[in-house]
């Protein structure tokens, strides 16, 4: 049980703690509704971030590996979040099973990406029916200082923004072959995410009167229920998990959506800024390194130095991979979502132009041509031909 | 219908249907369910007892049960529930531990209940200190799984249920059946001990739903037990008398089939059964089978119809 | 696919809309727990059991010696699903859904009034058909009403989606727990994304429904306590 040794609050901690919320104080000084200092950390490796949640430190990696699709949905590829509570973090984790609260956080995660379609998943498949990339996300939580879920959810995203998968083609005479190309030869390609949910934490006190935001180790072991909403920037509620605990009034559950709506865009934005600054310093280490692969490569170099003025990465992967997402990219879910998330400058790679957009604005140079020049990318690599059934197979990014 | 598996005919389930129907319309019963509020009329200083709360200034169940109410005090009766112990109940219980200086028994309450070496009176019948070695020999006063009759001393600081046993009455039981039924059809009177001397039997009913069948033992004969255990052998000792046994079955078979239907369990109507059966020449194993249990409870039916015109007749 | 016919406004299932399935509820179905209980919604069968509050266990899991530990297993039977095929036990989804039943059971139980002792409930679903997790709040609430554990109050649970189609299709889908009493949200589990009035809506359909079920859960439970005191005696 996961329960087991965690930490109790002396009686005078927990009428401390309650008192003080009463009077709309927390212990460490924050105001009800007020966040931890949120830190976002890259690794060397795409698709790696660390989280700093106040205390709480999250690690999220994220990897892709070709599988064969599942029998119902043959044409889209799959995302599966594994939790690691290592006991290093809490003497209440038990080395061995993941425990009760280590399921639950990896459910509420999972479902929050998953089933609001964050991650685009029909642009991950390679041949229907036969090849899909599967994404896994491990989440390892260094350090709980509470509220494991929301930093969880935060190194999720991060993980899933920066990762890049492996660029493959389908050839052969039977047209089913994969060649999956190194990412020495051509960039690996982003995921297509198409709005990121964000999980915000609430923690209730008294009998549901008193509440407060992103709960320290301390408040959540004083708190009667918690409630974790996940939403988007836009308003969108994608999921809701509460477990149970202290009761709360319906009218309070819909305050408590749109306080989690505003965090919700304020993460979002610190995500995304930390996001570009990890792809543009990313893009200005390639420099450096391009003269050893200029040589493997025909005519990648001029590209990939004029880009590197204004950092934009992505560009060489857009079209390869647009033709196909373009069409499948609309989730059949809400009509009006989709208009929103247009005028939105997503992450995406979907649609450049909202891409480069952002960009200008940015950096403020007219890349835009060569967004989508590189494209011819893709005849050039052809004499790699031979090289496929080395490097066929399965690739862990 | 808990414990016994009936497989009733189309008539028999008419008239089981019928006699239980009566026994609804006898008496409307100021029953409440969970979250329910219990009228109070606004009076001052009502005191709220078991199964209720307060929740914003009015009074609401928090069990299923029946309002009672006792001058100011207002509690919900419950049925179906586990035993809840009160000083000086008389109980039947199950050792499951040997603990230092305390057994441990399974009592149909929350927790374990604690019968401590010092709660009791030694075979030998002397007071005394309890010694090292009293407490060495412990499992040859009860071991585990012997059956105990005891009385509840109450709770300790602790908030542990403690038991005593400090009389000729009480101890271990042999020779007999362990019954369990719903602790709420056993209802708190003064005698809970009966001997059934037409049958030579044994009848306890503890407070806990436990309940005993047994083979009558001569109160006092405990003490000599031990001398008298050297002397017996073990055959003899156990022997019990085929109509002893037959009675006991017997007794047993009522106590089952009366609290499958749900009927208050008192001596006279266990006896009143028992002879019901014997009267309309069921054999025993009989007894548990569908057309015994519709004549118990038209039988009963009939029984609670004249008690209440006998109330009324004499107003 | 069409969940709800545009010409006659009925659901697959013959249903309106805000119709809400069948319900039964039985108590006392298993003879040797403390107290149980059988829900259908519609097709959706599921049985619990509870047993205490009894002795502690396995002293290790006591968190507190003040209040009942409350522990639950959520199963679902093999054949319970339309393909038969063998589950392992403990799977992530089973031990989420025991994670939250327990504490939703938790939040309405009167720990307090139990101290030293562990509550055990078992819930087993016989017959999947949408909207499982509420049924087994529903027949937990029965079985505890049954065994005459205390409650704050009663706790129901109904689930509605927006399109009103069923869990696998995958639609929206919204379950509520509902404290009837203190008119209050215990459990809300969400997936899929919704506008935030949508959502609203929905979630007030399902504490609507939740309301409903709570009626009938006390009719059950009433009924059930009359026939015992009747039958009793006085």
């Amino acid at each position: 049980m996961d329960h087991h040794q965690r930490w109790h609050p002396t009686v005078n901690e927990r009428e401390f703690i309650e008192r003080a919320l009463q009077s709309d104080l927390r212990v460490d000084g924050r105001r009800p509704f007020d966040f931890r200092r949120l830190k976002i950390l890259f690794g060397r490796e795409d698709g790696s971030a660390e989280v700093q949640l106040g205390d709480t430190r999250v690690m999220g990696y994220a990897t892709a590996q070709l599988v064969q699709p599942y029998k119902d949905r043959p044409n889209e590829g799959t995302l599966a979040i594994f939790t690691e509570f290592s006991p290093m973090a809490d003497p209440a984790f038990e080395p061995g099973r993941p425990g009760e609260s280590a399921i639950e956080l990896g459910r509420v995660v999972d479902r929050g990406l998953r089933e609001s379609r964050a991650v685009d998943m029909e642009s991950l498949c390679v041949v229907a029916g036969k090849h899909v990339w599967s994404v896994r996300v491990d989440l390892h939580i260094l350090d709980n200082g509470g509220n494991l879920i929301d930093a969880a959810n935060i190194a999720a995203l991060a993980a899933l923004s920066t990762f890049r998968r492996p660029e493959c083609t389908v050839g052969g005479e039977d047209g089913q072959q994969v060649t999956v190309h190194d990412p020495e030869v051509r960039d690996p390609l982003p995921l297509t995410i198409h709005h990121l949910p964000i999980a915000v934490t609430f923690a209730y006190f008294g009998e549901g009167n008193i509440m407060v935001i992103d709960p320290t180790y301390k408040e959540e072991a004083v708190m009667g229920g918690r409630m974790t909403a996940t939403i988007n920037s836009n308003g969108d509620v994608c999921s809701i998990q509460k477990a149970g605990g202290e009761g709360v009034m319906s009218s309070v559950i819909m305050q408590c959506l749109r306080i989690a709506s505003v965090k919700a865009a304020d993460i979002t934005s610190k995500i995304k800024n930390e996001v570009n600054s990890y792809t543009s310093a990313k893009a200005l280490q390639k420099v450096k390194r391009l003269p050893a692969s200029a040589l493997k490569k025909d005519n990648a170099p001029d590209v990939a130095m004029k880009e590197s003025s204004d950092g934009a990465l992505e560009t060489q992967s857009t079209k390869p991979s647009s033709d196909g997402q373009q069409i499948n990219k609309e989730p059949p879910s809400v009509v009006e979502d989709n208009k929103q998330e247009d005028v939105e400058p997503m992450l995406s790679e979907c649609n450049p132009e909202a891409q480069s957009e952002s960009r200008l604005t940015a950096g403020g140079s007219d890349e835009t041509q060569e967004a989508i020049s590189p494209k011819s990318l893709k005849d050039a690599v052809k004499p790699k031909h031979k090289r496929k059934k080395k490097q066929h197979s399965k690739i862990n990014v | 219908m808990r414990d016994l598996q009936l497989s009733l005919n189309q008539t028999q389930r008419v008239r089981l249907e019928a006699a239980l129907h009566e026994l609804q319309t006898v008496a409307p019963a100021a029953a409440v369910t969970v979250a329910d509020t219990i009228p109070v009329n606004d009076e001052d200083n009502i005191l709220k007892g078991h199964g209720t709360s307060d929740q914003d200034g009015e009074v609401v169940a928090t069990l299923c049960g029946v309002v009672e109410r006792v001058n100011k005090l207002v509690y919900v009766r419950t049925l179906r529930a586990r035993y809840k112990p009160e000083v000086g109940d008389i109980i039947v219980g199950r050792v499951i531990e040997i603990a230092p200086k305390r057994w441990r028994l399974e009592i149909n309450f929350s927790q374990d209940a604690v019968l401590m070496l010092s709660s009791m009176n030694l075979p030998d019948g002397i007071q005394r200190r309890r010694t090292a070695v009293d407490e060495l020999n412990m499992r040859t006063i009860f071991e585990e799984n012997d059956v105990i009759c005891a009385e509840v001393r109450g709770f300790q600081h602790d908030g542990s249920l403690h038991l005593q046993a400090r009389s000729q009455k009480y101890g271990k039981l042999e020779r007999g059946q362990l019954l369990v039924v719903p602790a709420y059809l056993v209802k708190r009177r003064k005698q809970h001990f009966h001997h059934l001397e037409q049958y030579d039997v044994d009848l306890i009913l503890g407070c806990n739903g436990f309940i005993w069948v047994g083979e009558h033992v001569v109160v006092g004969e405990n003490a000599n037990m031990m001398e008298n255990k050297l002397n017996l052998s073990a055959e003899v000792e156990n022997f019990t008398p085929l109509e002893t046994r037959k009675h006991i079955c017997r007794l047993a078979n009522a106590v089952r089939v009366l609290s499958a239907l749900g009927f208050t369990l008192t001596v006279e109507l266990i006896i009143e059964t028992a002879e019901a059966s014997v009267s309309s020449n069921i054999e025993i194993n009989n007894m548990l089978g569908a057309e015994f249990y519709v004549q118990t409870a038209e039988r009963e039916v009939k029984r609670r119809a004249d008690l209440l015109r006998k109330k009324s007749g004499g107003r | 696919m069409e969940y709800v016919n545009p010409l006659t406004g009925f659901r697959v299932d013959g249903r309106r809309p805000n119709e809400m399935r069948q319900l039964k509820g039985e108590v006392g179905v298993v003879a040797r727990a403390d107290g149980s209980a059988l829900f259908e919604m519609g097709n959706t069968r599921v049985i619990a059991a509870v047993y205490g509050p009894r002795e502690v266990q396995n002293k290790g899991q006591q968190v507190n010696s003040k209040d009942a530990l409350v522990r639950c297993e959520y199963r679902m039977a093999d054949f319970s699903t339309g393909d038969r095929r063998r589950k392992p036990k403990g799977d992530r989804r089973s031990t989420e859904i025991s994670l939250v039943i327990r504490q939703t059971m938790e939040a309405s139980i009167l720990t307090h009034l139990m101290p030293r002792s562990q509550i055990d409930i078992f819930v087993q679903v016989l017959q999947a058909d949408g909207g499982t997790r509420a049924a087994c709040i529903n027949a937990a609430t029965l079985a505890l009403a049954d065994a005459g554990i205390p409650m704050r109050d009663i706790v129901t649970s109904c689930s509605a989606d927006l399109n009103y189609i069923e869990d696998s299709a995958g639609g929206p889908d919204v379950t509520v727990g509902f404290l009837t009493k203190m008119d209050k949200v215990t459990l809300l589990q969400m997936d899929a994304k919704l506008p935030m009035d949508t959502f609203e809506t929905v979630m007030d359909l399902a504490i609507e429904g939740c309301k409903a079920i709570a009626n009938y859960i006390r009719e059950v439970l009433l009924e059930n306590t009359k026939r015992l005191e009747c039958q009793r005696d006085h």
